[in-house]
Order: C-alpha cells, then structure tokens, then sequence
C-alpha cells in the first residue's frame, strides 16, 4: 500500500468518498423503512450513525457544550416522533438536520440566549501567542496556551453576526460542506459561498483591530486595514 | 459578489482547470482580491484554534432509546387520562343528542297532526243552528214563524 502514488491513492479516495456516501444513504434508507415499521433497533443504528453530525451542528450553532448533548436528544425524539411521516424524498441526513437546526433557533429562542460580549482586550503577551498561531500557522503547543487561544476565538467569534459565526464554525470546524450548508439551511449554494467568504473577511478586520487596540506592530497578515468587500 | 464565490471554491481547492488558471492571473494583477484570499486563508488558520463538538459516546444511542421509551410512556399515561375523559363526552354528547332529538321528534309531530274537534263547541253550534234564526227572515206573523220552525224540522231529518 505505501508503494501506491499518493496521487493514485487520493483518486481512489476520491471515487471511493461518493460511493460511501450513495452506500451509507441507501443503508439510511432501508433504516428508516425499518423504522418506520416500528423496528426501535434500526432507529437506535440511525442514531448511532448521525449522531456525531448532530453534535457537531447544534455545537456549530449553539457553541454551548452544556447544552450541546441535551439539545441532540430532543432532536431524535422529535425525529422519531415525525418519522412516520418522512417520505424519504430528500436524505434522512438532510430531514434530521433540519430538524437539528430548528431545534437549536427554538432553543435559543425559549432560553433567549445571546452571544457573551468581551469587552476586556488582549494583553500584548495573548495578541502574540495568538498572531503566531494565525500569521505563521505555529500552533500553540501547551494546553493552557491552546485554551486560552481558544477562549481569545470565542471572544471574537461572539462579536460576529449569528449567521456569519455558525458558517465559519460549521464549515471550518464541524467539516460541513458548502453544499450540505446550503441544503441545511435553505440557502444557494453561491449565496453560502459569498457569506462565507465575507465573514472570514469580517473576523480578520475584527482580529486586526484588536491588534491594532494593543497598538501591538505585529507582523501580521493583515497589519493595515484591509477592504474585504470586493 | 461572483468573485467572493470563486475565492471561496479557491481557497477550498474546488476551482480547477480554466477557472483556476483564470482567477490565478487575476490575483496577480489585483491587489484587493489577493489581499482577501491573503484574509481568508487566516480566517482558516484562526478558526482551526476553536473546540469541535463533544464526542456523543457510545452510550449516547442507548440514551436517547431510553428517553424515547420515557417520552413515549408518558405520553401513553397522559393520552389514556385524555381519552377516559373525550370518552365519557362522547356519552354524554351522545345521550344528550338522542334526547334532544326525541323531544323535536314529539314536537313537531304534535304540530302536524289537525286538532281534534271540540265535541262541546260543535254541540253548542248544533243547538244554536235550531234556534238562530235568519235575520233577514224575521217572521211577521204566527203562521210565518209556524212555517219556519216546519222548515227548519224539514231541513234536519
């Protein structure tokens, strides 16, 4: 196996990836049907089987890991509850994150939960452990480095628009496509694209003023303010 | 907004071909689109610091089940109570029904039927037939009021 070209093996990988998916789509399928017959084994195989998409959707959108599990529970009860009724016209992938992220907008809805606000600012230390991280892909190698990079992140992720903050996360962090985002949230495939693309633009200008507040000269990617909007 | 789409399939690797050569030449005599490839590129980086989602865990399947089960006992009590209830409305409903139907059923019979005669008015109206007299006929004399009465015998028999 090592002696196959790398680029051979990622053909392979590449036929192969669609083929997975078409297989693992008709096993959902067959699951459901079962299910649907009243089969509670072939709905827990279901569950087992999306389970990690699930968690990484409602983390994508919530960003509470407190919440993350609970909230996933009640999107397979509500599935279970309306499988009945699913006629199998799109994916069950596609039906059961729908069902995900209407559950997490009424979640947030009924809780009321907004996005934390950090107003204190980063220390000159922070801006440059974080600029190592981002300008020169260095990754931060202690644990509590890595954590507070992390929470450095959500602070500026908490200052994006809601929308702008789950693309990036979903795309980015949970691995979503551009075409599952689009499918999930019932928007254009281009028009996923562009916002995308904007809210990267939107974060580094947020992450570069923050710098530019420590009035730190780091050699950053983006040291001058840049125009994002082509 | 056409070229924020391309930039995007760029920078995740989906243009090839004509379009990637394209846009390549295109970010090399514009500085705006480069500098935002530049952006995004960073955004990747940055973004690759956040937390993934929690491991669900093997148990995780097992514990929804559980829930479902819960849920659906639940909501098997709580429908039996429900039902007991619409059950005895239905009688009630029902019973309620069939009495108001009996009771319209009776009324309107007893509107539809002709009213039996009343044996003392018609007696009373046969009597006075003997003895009403005409008043255009008033008798003049004794034999005038002899014939009458005559007439009057003739006309009942």
């Amino acid at each position: 196996m090592s002696n196959v070209p790398k680029s051979v093996a990622a053909q392979a990988a590449a036929i192969a990836a669609p083929l997975t998916r078409q297989s693992r789509a008709e096993q959902d399928r067959d699951l459901v049907r079962q299910a649907q017959g009243g089969s509670e084994a072939a709905f827990e195989e279901l569950v087992r089987r999306h389970q990690q998409r699930v968690f990484a959707l409602v983390n994508g959108i919530l960003r509470r890991r407190e919440d993350v599990e609970d909230v996933a529970q009640q999107v397979f009860l509500k599935a279970f509850v309306s499988l009945r009724r699913f006629d199998q016209r799109s994916a069950f992938s596609t039906w059961l994150y729908k069902i995900s992220v209407n559950e997490c907008w009424d979640y947030l809805r009924k809780k009321k939960v907004r996005p934390l606000v950090y107003e204190s600012d980063l220390s000159d230390e922070q801006v440059s452990r974080l600029d190592g991280i981002v300008s020169r892909g260095r990754p931060a190698e202690a644990p509590s480095d890595r954590a507070e990079a992390r929470d450095l992140l959500d602070r500026m992720l908490a200052t994006l628009p809601d929308q702008d903050r789950q693309l990036l996360l979903l795309k980015e962090v949970e691995g979503f496509s551009v075409e599952e985002l689009a499918e999930i949230l019932d928007l254009n495939v281009n028009t996923v694209k562009v916002r995308l693309f904007r809210a990267r633009g939107r974060i580094m200008d947020h992450y570069r003023r923050r710098i530019r507040a420590r009035g730190s000269a780091v050699n950053s990617p983006g040291a001058g303010e840049r125009k994002t909007t082509l | 907004m056409e070229y924020e789409a391309k930039l995007e399939d760029y920078l995740g690797g989906h243009l090839s071909g004509a379009d990637a050569r394209e846009l390549a030449e295109h970010l090399q005599r514009c500085e705006l689109c480069g500098a935002a490839l530049e952006d995004a590129r960073a955004s990747v980086r940055l973004l690759q610091l956040a937390e993934v989602a929690p491991d669900p865990g093997p148990a995780f399947p097992r514990v929804v089940m559980a829930r479902i089960r819960s849920e659906l006992e639940t909501g098997r009590e709580a429908r039996g109570l429900w039902q007991l209830f619409i059950s005895l409305a239905w009688r009630f409903a029902a019973t309620a029904t069939l009495a108001l139907l009996v009771m319209v059923t009776v009324e309107v019979a007893q509107h539809q039927r002709p009213p039996a005669p009343n044996v003392a008015l018609v007696r009373s109206a046969e009597v006075r037939d003997l003895f009403t007299t005409d008043a255009d006929r008033i008798p003049a004399t004794r034999d005038d009021m002899l014939l009458m009465v005559a007439e009057t015998e003739h006309g009942s028999h």
